[in-house]
């Protein structure tokens, strides 16, 4: 095509009419700060790990085992302690994994495949975090009405006295309002990433189209 | 130790800044958005250094590495006011060179590459620069066949946008 080589031999033409930074400018610039994207997605997972594990941490205290005792599921609570700490600590294992091979010297293609995992070991996180949020908080529900339909025949408890249907609205509405609020989470995390992303996914989507 | 190594760089760096000169130009609008493209850019070689064995040239390594920089890891900063005309500011200097009718079709060719996406103008960026097939597939990770055909496509493209 003669256009591109018309534009060719302009380019080479222009080569010398471009600016130049002096040594002293440019040893200067290396140590600014970077705001690359992958600096962001990092902080921004280190941040997410940190605030389900100290969230994790605050809502347990005493009243809250005390609590746990009293519906029976404190060696559930226990045990689904254990379990979660373990599925976050393989998370964060595999998000670092992911991020040191992220490289600049790698090939494009490389390198945005390496960044989408590295997001993808996050989403994967929220996503668990999510599921499994939704499913304790329906154990819970569920015993917490099991106890309480329990005593409420022996303590003539006028305050517990639910009959079913009132039982049934109340857990609907629980489960509603929990269901309310794990979309909320789940709608910012796609807003944090989609914005941050945008670009990276678009560009991988385009250098992908002829792969296949 | 790190002295030294940081002289190595700075020293390569400097000799060879046109290859990010010409990546900004390609990749940005006006000075602004020029000036931080090349900070990005040469913070991130300046990381990726220690890794950088010599086994390739240093222009090589650094076609790369920049490109990568400006269409994956670069997040542009929100900027209020746009100017324009950087093109012919700064860069068309030798414009008397040319006829009237080669100038204007120079300046439509420089505003359809800036119309592309950020793939098809490495495309074009690693075209211009007089890398071949093989080149250009091993800097961007596609085949060499793909690199071809996508190649061709943006050049249909661009002769959609001069000639609509």
């Amino acid at each position: 095509m003669d256009e591109l080589e018309l534009l060719k031999k302009d380019w080479k033409k222009q080569g010398e009419n471009y600016p130049r930074h002096s040594y002293e400018a440019l040893s200067k610039m290396i140590w600014k700060r970077s705001s690359s994207i992958v600096k962001w997605i990092f902080v921004i997972s280190i941040l997410e790990f940190l605030f389900w594990a100290i969230l994790n941490i605050f809502l347990a205290d005493e009243a809250y085992w005390k609590e746990m005792e009293l519906i029976n599921l404190k060696e559930f609570t226990i045990g689904v302690y254990i379990i979660g700490y373990a599925i976050t600590f393989f998370f964060i294992w595999q998000f670092y994994k992911n991020y040191i091979k992220i490289s600049s010297t790698d090939d494009s293609a490389t390198l945005m495949k390496n960044i989408l995992k590295t997001r993808k070991t996050v989403k994967y996180y929220i996503g668990y975090v999510i599921i499994s949020t939704a499913i304790t908080s329906l154990v819970y529900l569920y015993f917490t009405f099991k106890y309480h339909m329990n005593n409420t025949a022996a303590e003539e408890a006028v305050s517990y006295d639910f009959n079913f249907n009132q039982w049934l609205l109340f857990i609907g509405m629980m489960t509603i309002g929990i269901l309310v609020f794990l979309g909320i989470i789940w709608l910012f995390y796609r807003l944090l990433y989609g914005i941050l992303l945008k670009r990276l996914s678009k560009n991988y989507k385009e250098l992908m189209k002829l792969q296949i | 130790m790190d002295k030294e190594l940081e002289h190595q760089f700075v020293t390569n760096l400097e000799t060879n800044q046109n290859i990010v000169h010409k990546i900004c130009r390609i990749y940005t609008n006006d000075q602004a958005a020029h000036n931080d493209l090349f900070q990005e850019i040469t913070i991130q070689l300046w990381k990726a250094y220690p890794k950088f064995r010599g086994d390739a040239k240093f222009s090589t390594w650094m076609y790369r590495v920049a490109l990568n920089t400006a269409i994956t890891l670069y997040r542009k900063k929100k900027r209020g006011i746009q100017t324009t005309d950087y093109d012919s500011v700064h860069f068309r200097i030798q414009a008397e060179e040319y006829d009237g009718e080669a100038e204007k079709q120079l300046t439509l060719l420089y505003s359809a590459v800036k119309e592309l996406n950020d793939i098809d103008k490495a495309l074009v960026f690693l075209y211009l620069e007089d890398k071949n097939y093989k080149e250009i597939s091993e800097t961007l990770g596609i085949s060499e066949v793909n690199a071809r055909v996508k190649m061709n496509r943006v050049k249909t493209k661009l002769k959609k946008i001069l000639n609509p």
